[in-house]
Formats: structure tokens, C-alpha cells, sequence
């Protein structure tokens, strides 16, 4: 249930993500006496091959879009199918329960449209990666 | 003495990762930081394997994330121990003991 309403990472979150940590390793190598150069030959020998830890990173986040739009479709159906109940059904009842149906629905794909507008206010835009400095 | 560094046993850096959140919310550097300070150099955790591990625990729901500031005033993604992430951290805690327990066993008669 967790992977259909958490908001999936974007390709350049997980670049925003990596280029700090290894912007922070860069500064602390540099204040432990090091030059630059020698600084970024040491933070890329710490850190392992980046392109390799990025493409794992969105590959993980890839693999559960497929879940979640699968799950986006079903509650287009939820809803359409209580729509259906409430109007057809004469029973008080069974239409409370296409009621029910589309309400569930709602409020699953709200959830869904909050969640994928919160972080994003802090991605930059026009940024490149960082990360050719390294190559 | 100069002090051996072992590398880090496959399965034991979502552990470090559950027990290091368990107190706060941390970025992907400063959760290496808080590790290489505890172990004091015993264990080497490569930076980078931090951030698959990290995303394959987001999606099993042992931790959420969160955009914000750092210390240095730059975006930053915060890690943060969830309820399903505090049951697997005594989760693994248990099984931790419970092998290491085991193996100090054999080790002894042995």
C-alpha cells in the first residue's frame, strides 16, 4: 500500500540528492588539507561509481510506476462503478454503498495529487547535473 | 595497534541505517557521518550503496522522506523512521543478537 501513495522520485531528484552528498564529501576533504583536485579524486573513490548508484536509485523508483498508475486506474473504476450503484440502485442501502465507493476513490486520488505537489517545490530548475565534473 | 577495517556484511547497512534514524531525521551524508562516527572506523560503509539501500527501505516502508534545508542552507532529502520501520529495526535487532549469539557459540568451542 505504501508504494501506491508514496511519491515516486524523479530522475533529477536523485541527481539533486547525490550532487550535495557529494558536494558535502568535496568540502570536507578540501578542509582536511586537501586540494580540490585531490579532493574530488578522494570523494569519488569513497563515494563508488555514481552513474552506477543513480541509475540503481531510479530504476527502484521506475519499477513502481507501473504499480502506481495500475492503482490510478482502479480508482477511476471505483469511482465509476459506485457512480453506477448510486444512480441505477433503488435500494437505500446498496446506493449508500456506490456512496461509499466513490468517496474511497476521492479521497485516494487527493491523496495521490497532494503527495506528488509537496516536495517538488524545492527541485531547481534549469540545473544541470553536476555530476560531468566528476567524469 | 592499526585497527582492520571490515566491510560492512551484506544485510547489516539497513540495520545501521533503522538504528541511526531511530533518534532523528538525517540526509543521505549525515546518516554515513553518524555511522563512521559511531564505529569509529571499524566498519567501511561506501557512500554510495547508502542510496539504493535507502530506496529499496522507502519502498518497503521502513522509512519516509522529506525535502528541506541543510545545515548549509541547501536542499536536502531528510530520512525519517516510520512505525513499519521501528517494528523492523527490533525486527533485526532480534535476528542480529540471535546470530551473533551463534556464531560467538561456535566460535568458543571451536
Amino acid at each position: 500500500m505504501n508504494n501506491l501513495l508514496t511519491r515516486l522520485p524523479t530522475e533529477p531528484e536523485v541527481e539533486e540528492e547525490l550532487r550535495l552528498h557529494i558536494d558535502l564529501l568535496v568540502s570536507e576533504n578540501i578542509q582536511r588539507g586537501m586540494s580540490p583536485e585531490e579532493a574530488r579524486a578522494a570523494t569519488l573513490k569513497r563515494f563508488g561509481n555514481i552513474d552506477r548508484v543513480k541509475n540503481e536509485c531510479v530504476e527502484i523508483c521506475r519499477r513502481n510506476r507501473p504499480l502506481q498508475r495500475a492503482f490510478k486506474i482502479f480508482l477511476m473504476l471505483l469511482a465509476l462503478a459506485g457512480l453506477i450503484i448510486k444512480i441505477t440502485s433503488t435500494d437505500f442501502h446498496v446506493a449508500r454503498i456506490g456512496g461509499v465507493f466513490i468517496l474511497v476513490a476521492v479521497a485516494a486520488r487527493l491523496l495521490l495529487y497532494v503527495r506528488s505537489l509537496t516536495p517538488s517545490r524545492f527541485l531547481p530548475r534549469n540545473e544541470t547535473s553536476s555530476f560531468t565534473i566528476f567524469r | 595497534m592499526a585497527k582492520d577495517r571490515t566491510d560492512l556484511m551484506q544485510g547489516t547497512l539497513e540495520l545501521l541505517i533503522l538504528k541511526t534514524l531511530e533518534r532523528e531525521s538525517l540526509h543521505g551524508y549525515g546518516i554515513v557521518q553518524r555511522i563512521h562516527e559511531t564505529v569509529e572506523d571499524l566498519l567501511k560503509v561506501e557512500d554510495g550503496s547508502l542510496y539504493p539501500a535507502l530506496y529499496r527501505m522507502q519502498e518497503r516502508g521502513w522509512i519516509k522522506s522529506e525535502w528541506g534545508l541543510s545545515e548549509n542552507n541547501r536542499r536536502a532529502k531528510f530520512y525519517k523512521l516510520t512505525r513499519t520501520g521501528q517494528k523492523q529495526l527490533e525486527r533485526e535487532r532480534a535476528n542480529w543478537e540471535r546470530v551473533s549469539k551463534a556464531i560467538s557459540r561456535i566460535l568458543q568451542t571451536a
